[in-house]
């Protein structure tokens, strides 16, 4: 009860070219469309007023706030974009023809992922700026806090990847997806709450670095995992 | 080239192909005929391996490429660009521009723009480039003017060339004119 291919096997290995290529080409087509980044924009920009003014305006207050509405931003984000990173190829039906490319499938993974950080990382340091001037967060401080935004960042989408694929195929993904999602990535979020909180509230560097080796310990866990897995997913 | 040993697939409790036996020859065109439902895309795909069958076995030897009715393509890339990444994606090399010229294509027109049947020759001559063992077509001669036809009928023969080739019609004139065997499909 399989499905077996039998001679030529075709070109294998990762081949970190085709990932960088099918990120740049992902790039290049949301680029063009613009649904995915002109949303992403909107969404993070009413996000961060909205709470900016429901929060404020004493400054303690809007402080205290800024890591978890930072976090909420990232989480949404990074959803959004994982969603797109396979609606790209499920609106023009090209799914199939880009799991019948010859090697394994990790390279589409790893391709999908590069494409969400290359939007997510910009995107970050926007929230970070944004954030910084209705939060009053310090500037000084925005180098150590993007690197927390993306270790967390790397974390989330690794997962996210991975069941957007899973989910391509099916009816009603943008509602299973955050299901999934939400439950796993809850240590990524967790980790990354409280770097936030240790870096704005002044805390010793070795406690805030504790959290972000535990951020890459999950990066490294989730992105193994990820890897090893879509190729099982993606398969008939 | 390619073998199908009992392959049945199901899809839900509706049974699309019973224990189906089949081998293609290497330098063989096979079409396949049968009405709509009769499960003639259902077995392109699982002889490319995109579906697995419920059960039986496929063997393939080398590399499958589908072409789905219709073609599918990146509507916001031009014809240039997505040869390019096909390409590269394939670890490929090719002359692109000689086989947009062949097949009548412009380079930098966004895909959005091309018809049907552009697209149709786009996706011959994206064929014709990666140049797979095994072709297996959907419908080809769909949305094809007489001189794409001829260019269909053509890229056939290259198929043919390249290792064998598989396509579901419903255009009993074509699958005489370019099949060596016919194969049959009706109701599961």
């Amino acid at each position: 009860m399989r499905a077996e291919t039998r001679g030529r096997p075709g070109k294998g290995g990762l081949g970190v070219g085709r990932v960088w290529l099918l990120a740049l080409r992902d790039l290049r087509l949301e680029v063009r469309d613009r649904a995915g980044v002109l949303s992403a924009l909107t969404f993070l920009a009413v996000m961060l007023f909205v709470m900016a003014l429901a929060l404020g305006p004493e400054e303690g207050a809007l402080r205290r706030a800024a890591p978890g509405v930072l976090w909420v931003a990232l989480a949404f984000l990074a959803t959004l974009l994982s969603t797109r990173a396979f609606a790209l190829e499920v609106e023009d039906a090209t799914l199939d023809d880009l799991l019948l490319t010859p090697g394994g499938k990790e390279w589409v993974y790893f391709g999908k992922l590069l494409f969400q950080m290359l939007l997510l990382l910009p995107l970050s340091a926007l929230a970070l700026f944004l954030a910084a001037g209705l939060f009053y967060l310090p500037l000084e401080k925005a180098l150590t806090l993007f690197l927390t935004l993306a270790l967390g960042g790397l974390g989330y989408a690794s997962v996210a990847t991975f069941y957007a694929g899973l989910l391509a195929r099916l009816r009603g993904r943008e509602v299973l997806l955050p299901l999934l999602l939400f439950s796993l990535v809850v240590p990524v979020v967790l980790a990354g709450v409280r770097a936030t909180v240790g870096l704005l509230e002044g805390f010793p560097v070795a406690e805030v670095a504790s959290w972000w080796q535990l951020l890459l310990v999950f990066d490294l866990v989730y992105l193994t995992a990820g890897a090893l897995l879509f190729p099982l997913v993606m398969e008939g | 080239m390619l073998r199908l040993e009992a392959v049945s697939k199901r899809f839900g409790r509706d049974w699309v192909l019973k224990d189906l036996t089949f081998t293609l020859a290497r330098g063989e065109v096979v079409a396949l005929l049968g009405p709509n439902g009769s499960g003639k895309t259902t077995l392109l795909k699982l002889m490319a391996g995109l579906l697995k069958p419920t059960r039986g076995r496929v063997v393939r030897e080398g590399r499958a490429l589908f072409l789905p009715n219709p073609p599918a393509f990146h509507r916001h890339l031009t014809a240039r660009e997505h040869l390019l990444y096909d390409l590269a994606f394939h670890g490929r090399e090719g002359d692109w521009q000689g086989a947009l010229a062949r097949y009548g294509l412009p380079e930098d027109l966004p895909l959005a723009a091309f018809s049907s049947g552009m697209k149709k020759r786009l996706a011959l001559a994206r064929l014709e480039l990666l140049s797979p063992d095994l072709w297996l077509l959907d419908e080809p001669e769909t949305a094809l003017d007489t001189e794409g036809r001829e260019l269909l009928l053509k890229a056939l023969g290259k198929g043919r060339k390249g290792g064998g080739v598989v396509l579901a019609t419903h255009d009993r004139a074509l699958a005489e004119e370019a099949a060596d065997r016919v194969l049959w499909l009706g109701a599961a």
